[in-house]
C-alpha cells in the first residue's frame, strides 16, 4: 500500500511537470494581447461607441465625421493598457563634489519606465550645453573615452578607463539599453543641444513592461590645467511612448 | 537637565538628517495619460482633449509645450523637432496656466491638462504629428547648490488627420515579408531558407505607407506545414505614418534571449514575430493585410525548410565516439 502511494505520488508529480512544459510552449505571448477598446479619458464630446477608424474608414466613421466634424480616439485600442505610461528619475541632482585632476568622479541615477503599449517607447538624453562655468568662460569637454581605437562618440560607447583621458560622459546598464554599453567601462558623450546634435536614445523597447530600470552613471575627469570654478550643465531626459 | 539636553540633541540630529535628505535627493516620477491621441478633423473645427498628469515623487514645477515629431526609424521611434511648426493651433483651456507657463504639482497630486486642438479654416488636407510634453523645471536651490542636474520630460503623441470629406488616402505596400534564416542558399535564382528544427523562426514584416494619411494595417500571418499543420498569428494594428515605413508586430510571439546570441541575425535588429516549435520539412508563411472597409487588401508570402541538423550532427558524433570505443575495446581483448 505504501509503495502504491509512492508510485501514485510520482505519477502526479511527473504529470504536473509534463503539463507545465506543454503549456509553456503554447503560452509564449508575454508581450501583447489583443483586446478592444482601452479608450482613455480624452475629454470633450467624443460621442459614439463605434468609432474604430482603422476598422471602419467606410460608413460608420464617415457618418460620424460628417455630423461632428471630427473623430477622436484615445489610447492604444488594441491593448488593455493597465500599465500607464510613467517615467521616473531617482535623483535629479548630478553632484560630483569637488573635482580633482586625474581622479575620475562619478554620480548615478536610476531611470524607470512603465509602458503598457505595443510599438516602442523611448527615453532620450541630451545635454543643454557643455559642463561649463556660470560665466561661460571655461568648459569641460565631452569625453572621447580612451582615444585611438577606443574613441567613443554620441552613438557609440567605448571603454574609458584611463585616468589621463579627460571629459564628461555617461555609462548605462540595466533594462532596454543600447547594445554598445557592453559593461561599466563603456561610455559615451552626451549629444549637445548647443551644437545642434540630436538626442541619444538611452532606453527603448517594443515590449510592454512595468518598472523597466536602467542605471545611468555620469563620469567626469579633469586635467591638471582645468581652471578652477563651478561647472554646471543640465541633462534633459525625454520619455515618449509609441504612436 | 542632562536628559532633556540629550533629548534635544537627538531631536536636532533627526531633524537635520531628514532635512539634508530632502535637499540631496530630488526624485521625479510622472505619468501622462492618454499616451496617444488619434483624431480626424475638418478644417475650421476644434476639439478639447483632457490629459491627466500625475506626480508620484517630490513636489515639482512643470511646464508644458507641444512640438511636432517625425518618425525616426522603422521601429516606431520618434524624433521631436525643436520648434512648433505647421498650421494646427494648440492652447490649454486651464484657468491658471497656459502652454509654456510654469505650474506647481505636489507629491501624489494630479493636474488635468485641457488641450484644445484647432485646425484653422484653410488648413491643407494631410497629416500632422505632434507630441504634448510636460517638462520639469529646476528648483532655485537645486541650480545654486548642485553642479548639474537632470530634467525629466514625459510626452504623449497626437496624430491629426485633416480632411474636408472624411476620406482617408490609403496607399500601402509590403516592402519586406521574410524570415531571418540560419542559412540561406541560392538555388536556380531563388533564395532558399534553412533552419534547424529547434530554431525559433524570426519573421520580418515591414509596411510602407505611400499615402497622405496614416494607416493602421490589420491581418494575420499564417504558417502552413507540409503535413497540413497550420498556425495563425494576429498582426497588431499599429499606425504607419504618412510617407514612412514601419515594422509590424504579431502575436502570440515567442521570446528570444539575445544575451548569449548577439551574433544571431535575429538579435541584431527587431523582428515582427518569433515562431517556436519543432519544425520538419517545408513550410510556407503568408500574410494578408487590410486597412478598413473598402480599402485595398495586400498579401505576401515566403517559405523555409527545417531539418533536425543539430540532432543529426549529435548522432554522428555519438556514433563516431561509440565506434571508436568499441574498436579500442575489441583491440584490447
Amino acid at each position: 500500500m505504501f509503495f502504491l502511494k509512492i508510485i501514485l505520488l510520482i505519477i502526479i508529480i511527473s504529470l504536473s511537470f509534463f503539463i507545465q512544459s506543454v503549456s509553456a510552449v503554447n503560452m509564449q505571448s508575454p508581450l501583447f494581447k489583443i483586446q478592444y477598446g482601452e479608450i482613455g479619458i480624452a475629454g470633450g464630446n467624443k460621442n459614439s461607441s463605434n468609432y474604430y477608424l482603422s476598422d471602419t474608414v467606410g460608413q460608420t466613421a464617415a457618418g460620424q465625421f460628417n455630423s461632428t466634424g471630427y473623430i477622436v480616439k484615445a489610447g492604444f485600442q488594441y491593448l488593455h493598457s493597465i500599465i500607464p505610461f510613467r517615467f521616473s528619475i531617482s535623483n535629479t541632482n548630478i553632484d560630483f563634489g569637488t573635482l580633482i585632476a586625474n581622479t575620475p568622479q562619478t554620480a548615478t541615477t536610476i531611470l524607470t519606465v512603465s509602458f503598457g503599449a505595443a510599438g516602442q517607447y523611448q527615453v532620450t538624453a541630451i545635454e543643454e550645453g557643455k559642463l561649463r562655468t556660470i560665466d561661460g568662460a571655461n568648459n569641460i569637454p565631452d569625453t572621447q573615452c580612451d582615444g585611438g581605437s577606443n574613441t567613443c562618440n554620441e552613438s557609440l560607447a567605448k571603454p574609458w578607463t584611463s585616468n589621463n583621458a579627460y571629459g564628461f560622459g555617461y555609462n548605462i546598464s540595466g533594462n532596454d539599453i543600447p547594445a554598445d554599453f557592453i559593461d561599466n567601462t563603456y561610455f559615451r558623450p552626451f549629444p549637445d543641444r548647443a551644437e545642434n546634435e540630436q538626442p541619444a536614445v538611452v532606453m527603448s523597447s517594443p515590449n510592454v513592461g512595468k518598472n523597466r530600470q536602467a542605471t545611468m552613471t555620469f563620469k567626469v575627469n579633469i586635467s591638471p590645467v582645468q581652471p578652477a570654478g563651478k561647472y554646471q550643465t543640465i541633462i534633459n531626459f525625454v520619455a515618449t511612448p509609441s504612436f | 537637565m542632562k536628559i532633556s539636553k540629550f533629548f534635544l540633541l537627538c531631536l536636532s540630529f533627526i531633524f537635520l538628517f531628514f532635512i539634508s535628505k530632502n535637499v540631496n535627493a530630488q526624485s521625479v516620477s510622472l505619468s501622462l495619460s492618454p499616451p496617444l491621441i488619434e483624431t480626424v478633423i475638418k478644417p475650421g473645427k476644434s476639439i478639447l482633449i483632457a490629459y491627466t498628469l500625475i506626480n508620484y515623487a517630490d513636489p515639482v514645477i512643470l511646464n508644458t509645450k507641444v512640438l511636432p515629431f517625425e518618425p525616426k526609424n522603422n521601429f516606431g521611434q520618434i524624433k521631436i523637432k525643436e520648434k512648433l511648426e505647421g498650421p494646427i493651433r494648440f492652447s490649454l483651456d486651464n484657468a491658471n496656466f497656459n502652454l509654456g507657463q510654469n505650474f506647481f504639482l505636489k507629491t501624489n497630486d494630479r493636474e488635468q491638462l485641457l488641450l484644445r486642438i484647432r485646425a484653422p479654416e484653410g488648413t491643407p488636407e494631410g497629416d500632422y504629428y505632434y507630441t504634448l510634453l510636460a517638462e520639469t523645471q529646476p528648483i532655485n536651490t537645486q541650480a545654486e547648490k548642485i553642479n548639474s542636474f537632470a530634467k525629466a520630460t514625459i510626452g504623449s503623441n497626437i496624430l491629426i488627420t485633416v480632411t474636408e470629406s472624411g476620406k482617408i488616402d490609403i496607399k500601402p505596400k509590403i516592402t519586406i515579408f521574410d524570415v531571418l534564416p540560419r542559412w540561406r542558399f541560392g538555388f536556380f535564382g531563388k533564395k532558399v531558407n534553412f533552419f534547424d528544427s529547434n530554431d525559433l523562426i524570426p519573421v520580418v514584416l515591414m509596411v510602407e505607407n505611400k499615402g497622405k494619411n496614416l494607416i493602421k494595417p490589420e491581418g494575420r500571418i499564417i504558417l502552413k506545414g507540409n503535413f497540413g499543420e497550420k498556425a495563425k498569428f494576429d498582426i497588431l494594428p499599429q499606425n504607419v505614418l504618412s510617407q514612412s515605413q514601419r515594422l509590424l508586430s504579431a502575436t502570440p510571439t515567442a521570446e528570444l534571449d539575445c544575451s548569449s546570441k548577439s551574433k544571431f541575425k535575429a538579435c541584431q535588429s527587431p523582428v515582427s514575430l518569433y515562431i517556436s516549435g519543432f519544425f520538419l520539412g517545408f513550410y510556407q508563411l503568408s500574410t494578408t493585410l487590410i486597412f478598413g472597409e473598402n480599402s485595398p487588401q495586400i498579401s505576401a508570402s515566403t517559405s523555409f525548410f527545417a531539418f533536425p541538423i543539430k540532432i543529426f550532427i549529435g548522432l554522428i558524433v555519438v556514433l563516431i565516439i561509440a565506434a571508436f570505443i568499441i574498436k579500442r575495446l575489441t583491440r584490447e581483448e
